[in-house]
């Protein structure tokens, strides 16, 4: 009876679950709409209303039922997909190509990625200037206001920050879902360093060459963005790269292994979202009293942040996104949200709730304009 | 002699940038103190001497034109920088899997002798704007002896760069930061590999 019990205990009943989620209806409402919703247009106040509740019917299904990861990456991957939909859409309109040249570059045209972040620091600390071809402030994407999103989240969130906010991350855990099984199961533990390794290349390579080496070189999510226009072997070169990484680490290796591989083995940005998982107040615990040592947790785990010594230890790496999927995985409900500073088998509930509340108001936020717009775009078609 | 001097210090910090990304993880990725670094730095540093000498007498003996010839400049870069991405990668891999080899040169290989010997071989001939002036230096000298001092003065001066890494060696390390160290060796090589490739088949393309 008492393991009954504990299974269920994230699970509320109806009226409750509701009124958890009041603050989430009405602050997402604000944010959404300004506070004041504009129906002169049809189709864009269909979108906002349709998005409004979709969002606010995820997060009252996480109370209700208990489960946060198969709600949360509803929203990421809807998130990534129309992210990328808005901006290739955006790019048509403005410059009939998903490709840009080298005047945009001039004319610093080019949207702002969180991405650049790790680049920017040495150039930014040793030249006083910022090595990307964007907009300070105004704009579309400008970079001051994508810092400071992305340094709070980071604060706030850890590593949160690649499952609750990352534009592309939706990506590979959407692949991730895509087989039952995996393929590959043997995966040498050295290679979750990698994104590391390439941490430290990119910054030193970008403090080499003064530019953003990452977005020129790597990026695989270029191949769904925007890419520099194929003029000459190099940039065909660029081109070859980001197409490549983009079908083996964000889709083929992610269906393989039913894990995160490009979050895992390359982003740099994810490897210093990992370093602020050190300071962040919200932490995923393991109640040792209460772990039977199944690790069905560290089978699910789609970064690697688990394993079983780990577990024996009750520790969590700093890999981890608090994705939620191991919790929801345990069968004992011995791997939980916390808090920093509180002991693991307390309190679940309470940490679970706020830190829901600040994760999702996040990515509700964040996410909300993108879907708003593919949205738009879909009715635009229809009708 | 001065103006040689001033424009290897010049130009001394992009040689130091080029070569850190395989420097910084290469000292990260071995279990060197300060003794082998220094060391590695020698071998490192003497080899580029000796490849601008090599450099002086041909530039001397044959005038600037064969350095001006587009496939000297990029194809002969091209495959140095495929040459030396492959013992990068090789290295990175061996020195996950310890592999048991009886041929000399895999040990050599694997126990990174050979790698700052490429290292000066590839950053000496990477042809850098400066290089091909000071290429145009010992082209332009009446004897052969002035081309080597011109040489010698450049190599000086883009050296001192060089002077403060062995320092590197104190920094306590821990086993993270030799597998990182590891894994961005490797990837300094496909970096290299990428600019080999690019290199080749642009000055292929290109004539």
């Amino acid at each position: 009876m008492d393991n009954i019990l504990t299974i269920v205990g994230m699970q509320k009943s109806f009226g409750k679950s509701l009124l958890y989620s009041l603050p989430m209806f009405l602050i997402s409402f604000m944010f959404l709409t300004g506070g004041r919703p504009d129906f002169s247009n049809p189709a864009s106040g269909i979108a906002l209303m349709v998005v409004f509740l979709f969002v606010n019917l995820l997060y009252f299904l996480m109370h209700y039922t208990g489960k946060t990861d198969r709600f949360r990456a509803v929203l990421f991957i809807i998130f990534a997909l129309s992210l990328s939909y808005t901006l290739i859409h955006n790019m048509l309109e403005v410059r009939k190509s998903m490709s840009f040249n080298q005047a945009d570059i001039l004319e610093c045209k080019i949207p702002f990625c969180h991405l650049v972040i790790p680049m920017m620091l040495l150039p930014a600390a040793f030249t006083k200037s910022i090595i990307f071809p964007g907009s300070i402030i105004g704009g579309f994407a400008n970079i001051s206001a994508m810092v400071v999103l992305w340094l709070g989240a980071t604060l706030v969130l850890g590593r949160g920050f690649c499952s609750w906010g990352c534009f592309y991350g939706g990506w590979d855990d959407g692949f991730s879902r895509v087989r039952k099984r995996r393929a590959i199961k043997q995966i040498s533990d050295l290679w979750k360093w990698m994104p590391f390794a390439v941490l430290l290349m990119v910054m030193l390579t970008a403090a080499l060459s003064l530019t953003p080496t990452y977005c020129s070189w790597i990026c695989p999510f270029k191949a769904v963005t925007e890419f520099e226009q194929v003029t000459s072997v190099e940039s065909a070169t660029k081109a070859g790269i980001f197409l490549s990484l983009f079908g083996g680490l964000v889709v083929v290796l992610p269906v393989m292994t039913r894990k995160r591989t490009q979050c895992s083995f390359l982003c740099p940005l994810g490897a210093i979202s990992s370093l602020s998982n050190k300071i962040t107040p919200f932490t995923v615990k393991i109640d040792k009293t209460a772990c039977t040592e199944c690790y069905k947790c560290v089978e699910v785990c789609p970064l690697f942040a688990l394993s079983k010594e780990g577990i024996k230890e009750g520790e969590v790496s700093l890999f981890c996104s608090k994705c939620g999927k191991c919790i929801d995985a345990c069968p004992k409900k011995a791997i939980h949200y916390g808090i920093r500073g509180i002991p693991a088998g307390t309190m679940k509930n309470f940490s679970r709730n706020l830190f829901l509340f600040v994760s999702f108001l996040f990515m509700a936020v964040f996410s909300s304009g993108p879907i708003i717009n593919t949205l738009q775009g879909v009715l635009k078609l229809i009708f | 002699m001065s103006e040689a001097f001033i424009l290897g210090l010049s130009s001394g910090s992009a040689c130091l940038a080029t070569c850190g990304i395989v420097m910084f993880p290469f000292f990260m990725a071995g279990s060197a103190g300060m003794k082998k670094i220094a060391w590695d730095l020698s071998v490192f540093l003497l080899t580029r001497l000796l490849v601008y000498f090599t450099l002086a007498t041909l530039s001397w003996y044959f005038g600037q034109a064969i350095f001006g010839n587009p496939l000297v400049r990029t194809i002969v870069p091209g495959i140095l920088y495929i040459m030396f991405a492959i013992m990068l990668v090789w290295y990175s891999i061996s020195k996950n899997h310890n592999p048991v080899c009886p041929a000399k040169i895999v040990n050599t290989v694997n126990n990174h002798r050979i790698v700052p010997v490429f290292l000066g071989v590839v950053n000496s001939l990477g042809f850098c704007p400066a290089l091909f002036i000071i290429l145009t230096k010992g082209a332009t000298q009446g004897t052969l002896v002035q081309s080597y001092l011109a040489f010698i003065a450049f190599f000086i001066g883009s050296s001192l760069w060089f002077i403060p890494l062995p320092l590197a060696g104190r920094i306590r390390k821990k086993e993270v930061l030799t597998k990182i160290g590891i894994l961005a060796t490797g990837l300094a090589g496909i970096i290299f590999m990428i600019k080999g490739l690019t290199n080749l088949i642009g000055g292929l393309i290109n004539g």
